[in-house]
């Protein structure tokens, strides 16, 4: 090994090191590592006094590597490489050491945490060592976009990067645009139709000259990486020979939506059974129509909406569906004022009135005198027909919780909120764009608060209820966030990539694949041609899972490399 | 056995003025708030909601509303403006109309067009017949004496016969309410003991009023009470002593102090309870039925026209007294005869009623629940023994 320099600090997070480790201790054990050109103990290492100290150091004393014994690095990693870099040394050659969660926070103080505060520096001393300068790549950014699915949210994503003048090319399975809100006549709170809605979107997308609009077509396989995506776009309408076209996208936007709960599945309400049991996707129909009436024509006079019919159970989905609270509440308006004699209830289990507007809803529900009756969450109120000599078609039977009566209700006409389920494809769309699906299977967000529309694969973004749940207020907001993601790319032009990522060596590559399948990210190609697999190293996460399996050795990960942990190793149990 | 709601009850009730009920989401702080809400009668959030759903034979078994003294806290404290006190008040005219069997009550409380006519029509009778009576006893030129147009001997007697004929009918009502809350259910242990020693109830609710006076705001108590006994002790006056208080012209001051101060209880408590529900002061006078107008307004005539007919005769004025005693005699008839058994007032009678069976209930209940705990003692004491 070559003579290095190596700087090593050791903060003593005010007390949160100090207070349980010797810090000192640990700084002048540290002196005499092999390398160590200077050693020192410091209050607080990330501050402004702390980072002047490593670049003063760096550059008076001429350090090549440096360590910093304090906290996690997922805290201040980029803290101490930033620090590295002003000083003119490569951020890769820094290393920490964590003595705060792995030493101060979880022991007692003493020696015993001195010493093991020494074995963890030691550690890092030996692995910084083995440290290599390393370049972070650019990749160029394509500024075309694939929207999937023509719903409410696919359109708004599409005329956002549209309007900014970027080519987008939307794909709808279906023969029309609109999606699940077509199928709707007013929205809650504010009863807006949906329709005018509706229209004015899919106006302005089909007459932008910036988006291609492609019907009854859908997404065949997706090659390449952020930035530089090709997409095989395929026409099903057209029998045998499909057409198919390649695109080149930069990113892609997942807005496949969600489809309704089979309301056959849950037996006591007797739907399609009873004649005058619907969904709530029927009496949109029989809204849109304009007339609500019973099969045989007659106008109801009991109308009962009933809640969560496959949302928020233990049988069937355990989610709220979020939407189907207010569209009761709506529908409770709109029987009201078609039929101003007839009487509606509400069988609910909670009322979730969270969105704008919505309280207000709720109570005006019921200052319009609709009947709301509560039934317990994992009771199911049970539908029969009624006898004779009843004034109703239908009797429901709900364990009225706010009463604690059992109730009978009259009913002519029942209306099933049903609630979403992820589509039947949307395993495949998926596997398609390498995104994952949790455990009902709607599409997982890079993280659920701070990232809601990115995924684990860059480039590729969720938008609306293929992520989950959702109303047209937030699937419009996040349709529109993940166009402002790929807006800023687009601006910047081009991409970094980080430099830490697994790059196979040709000549050992025995072409055997393994890797191909291993890889969670689907970031290893199989170069046909030359028989030997290649990492995409802009797909590459640097998990490690090819560099472990590869039988020839061949693969090595970048600053993850055999020696460095060995080094690691040799150096903690020194 | 399940209960069959009946959404089109609460359309019956709004003549009675439940009108906001429906706005109810059941948050309980009404409840919460009542000063007289007690295991085992929680109100108004129950009622309330037996109301909604509209669960009639519930809500005729319920004592709860007779419990309510309207103080109002409920509806001040109601996020949902449910308005519950005026949906308990609204529920005891309702009751009042299901206690009764001829109907005449129901008929009021649904229109007020009904009341104000009956009333109207008993007037105009009572003074043809009184005129009529007076005329072929004797001149109109006496108030008092041999000669008196309206002898009070004869008076007596027939307001004895009206008393008789009033408690017939609030009497036969009453026993509908005990049938309706206790008689005919069949599984509450009521003893004839318990019935007896709640009795004293009856008239400590009656002339106290004490439950009242845990509202946070006395003076409605107050003014409540003093308008009570005033009536009562007019009351008293006329059954009892009533060819004294008609004697003159000279002021019998041992009768006619209390009378004096029966009156002017009278006119002040009207004058006041008119003045809130004009002015709607606070949540129990927001709302007025018509039968609260009504009530208030034959209480204050009534009053004015008897000190009126007095002062006459003590004046002199004979003919004028008379023609003053017709016109006042030609409002109390209807003013007993039907706002008593039929209407508003009849809460003298079910209010302390209510306060005693509650009583006899809640002491069965009690019972009940004590029954059901040593009934299941020796099964507890075999699970113990199997566990040992
Ligand atoms: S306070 Fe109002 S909303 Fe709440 S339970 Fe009472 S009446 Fe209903
Ligand atoms: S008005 Fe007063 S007594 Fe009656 S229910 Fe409301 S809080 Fe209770």
């Amino acid at each position: 090994m070559t003579e290095r320099r190596i700087g090593v600090y050791v903060c003593n997070c005010g007390t949160n090191i100090a207070n349980v480790v010797d810090c000192d201790a640990v700084a002048e054990a540290a002196q005499s590592l092999p390398g160590v050109a200077v050693s020192r103990s410091y209050k607080y290492m990330c501050s402004n006094p702390g980072q002047e100290m490593i670049v003063q150091d760096i550059r008076e004393e001429g350090l090549d590597r440096v360590v910093v014994a304090a906290c996690s690095p997922r805290m201040h990693e980029p803290t101490f490489r930033r620090a590295a870099e002003m000083a003119g040394l490569n951020p890769y050659l820094v290393q920490m050491a964590n003595i705060r969660e792995q030493c101060s926070w979880v022991h007692d103080p003493g020696e015993t945490a001195t010493d093991k505060a020494k074995d963890l520096v030691r550690a890092a001393v030996y692995r910084a060592a083995c440290h290599e300068p390393l370049e972070r790549m650019a990749v160029e950014m394509c500024p075309d976009t694939l929207v999937i699915g023509g719903g409410i949210a696919g359109m708004s994503a599409a005329l956002e990067l549209a309007d900014a003048g970027n080519r987008v090319y939307l794909v709808e399975r279906t023969a029309s645009l609109g999606g699940n809100v077509a199928r709707v006549d007013l929205t809650a709170p504010y009863l807006d139709s949906a329709r005018d809605m509706i229209v004015d979107r899919v106006t302005r997308v089909v007459e932008h000259p910036n988006v291609d609009v492609l019907l009854e077509s859908e997404l065949e396989r997706l090659d390449g990486f952020v930035g530089n995506f090709k997409a095989t776009l395929v026409r099903r309408s057209s029998g045998e020979a499909p057409p198919r076209q390649v695109v080149d996208v930069g990113s892609v936007v997942v807005c496949t939506g969600y489809k309704e709960f089979d309301a056959a599945r849950v037996t006591h309400f007797g739907y399609g059974k009873l004649p005058d049991v619907i969904t709530s996707f029927e009496f949109e129909q029989m809204l849109k129509q304009g007339r609500i009436e019973l099969k045989d024509g007659r106008l109801p006079q009991y109308v009962a909406i009933v809640h969560c019919v496959g949302s928020r159970s233990e049988e069937f989905h355990g989610y709220c569906s979020r939407v189907c609270c207010m569209t009761a509440l709506k529908y409770a308006h709109e029987v009201k004022s078609a039929l101003p004699k007839a009487y509606v209830s509400d069988v609910y289990v909670d009322m979730h009135a969270f969105g704008k507007g919505c309280e207000d809803f709720y109570r005006r529900s019921a200052e319009v005198k609709t009947l709301f009756l509560m039934y317990g969450k994992g009771e199911r109120p049970v539908v029969r027909r009624a006898d004779p000599g009843d004034d109703c078609e239908m009797l429901l039977t709900v364990d009225e919780q706010l009463s604690g009566e059992l109730i009978e209700l009259p009913a002519d006409l029942i209306i099933l909120m049903v609630g979403m389920e992820p589509r039947d494809d949307a395993g495949q769309v998926a596997h398609l764009v390498n995104i994952s699906q949790d455990k009902d299977g709607w599409f997982i967000e890079s993280h659920p608060k701070l990232d809601p529309v990115a995924t684990t694969t860059d480039g590729v973004y969720i938008a609306g209820a293929c992520q989950s749940p959702k109303d047209i207020p937030d699937s419009v907001a996040q349709a529109r966030a993940a166009a402002a993601r790929i807006l800023g790319k687009i601006s910047r032009g081009k991409l970094e990539i980080d430099a830490m990522y697994a790059e196979v060596d040709e000549d050992l590559c025995s072409g055997c694949r393994v890797c191909n399948e291993i890889c969670p990210y689907s970031a290893i190609e199989f170069d046909e041609e030359k028989r030997r697999s290649h990492v995409i190293s802009a797909l590459c996460k640097a998990c490690g899972a090819c560099v472990a399996t590869c039988p020839s050795a061949a693969i090595k990960a970048r600053h993850f490399t055999d020696a460095q942990i060995f080094a690691e190793i040799t150096g903690v149990l020194a | 056995m399940a209960i069959r709601a009946n959404p089109k009850l609460i359309e019956e009730l709004e003549p009675y003025g439940a009108e906001d009920v429906m706005k109810c989401y059941h948050c309980g702080n009404c409840s919460a708030v009542c000063p007289f809400s007690a295991d085992p009668y929680v109100f108004p959030r129950k009622p309330m909601r037996y109301l909604q759903m509209g669960l009639e034979d519930k809500l005729k078994g319920q004592l709860d509303p007779w419990l309510c003294y309207y103080c109002g806290e409920c509806s001040d404290q109601c996020p949902r403006e449910a308005e519950p006190g005026e949906t308990m008040m609204s529920l005891r005219r309702w009751l009042t109309s299901k206690y009764d069997w001829t109907g005449i009550s129901r008929l009021f409380y649904r229109s007020w067009r009904w009341e104000l006519g009956a009333i109207v029509l008993v007037a105009i009778l009572t003074a043809i017949g009184f005129t009529l009576f007076g005329m072929s006893q004797g001149s109109i030129a006496h108030y008092d004496g041999p000669d008196a147009f309206l002898p009070s001997a004869s008076i007596h007697i027939f307001d004895w016969v009206l008393a008789g004929v009033l408690l017939t009918f609030l009497l036969s009502n009453a026993a509908r309410m005990w049938w309706f809350t206790m008689g005919r259910d069949k599984d509450l242990p009521t003893t004839l003991g318990s019935y007896i020693t709640s009795a004293w109830m009856l008239p400590a609710h009656f002339f106290t009023q004490v439950r009242y006076s845990k509202c946070e705001h006395k003076r409605s108590w107050a003014t409540h009470l003093a308008l009570m006994l005033s009536y009562v002790t007019m009351l008293v006056l006329i059954m009892f002593f009533l060819t004294r208080m008609a004697s003159g012209p000279e002021i019998d001051w041992s009768v006619h102090v209390a009378g004096y101060f029966a009156t002017a209880g009278l006119l002040l408590g009207t004058a006041l309870f008119l003045r809130n529900r004009v002015k709607r002061s606070s949540a129990q006078y927001r709302h007025s039925h018509e039968s609260d107008w009504i009530f208030l307004v034959l209480i204050l005539i009534v009053a004015t026209t008897g000190i009126l007919q007095h002062i006459l005769h003590r004046s002199g004025l004979d003919v004028a007294a008379n023609v003053a005693y017709i016109v006042h005699l030609s409002l109390v008839v209807p003013m007993l005869a039907l706002e008593v058994p039929f209407s508003k007032w009849s809460h003298l009678a079910y209010r302390p009623l209510a306060m005693y069976l509650a009583q006899v209930r809640a002491t069965a209940l009690a019972r009940a629940r004590s029954g059901e705990a040593t009934a299941l003692r020796p099964g507890a004491e075999r699970t113990q023994a199997h566990a040992a």
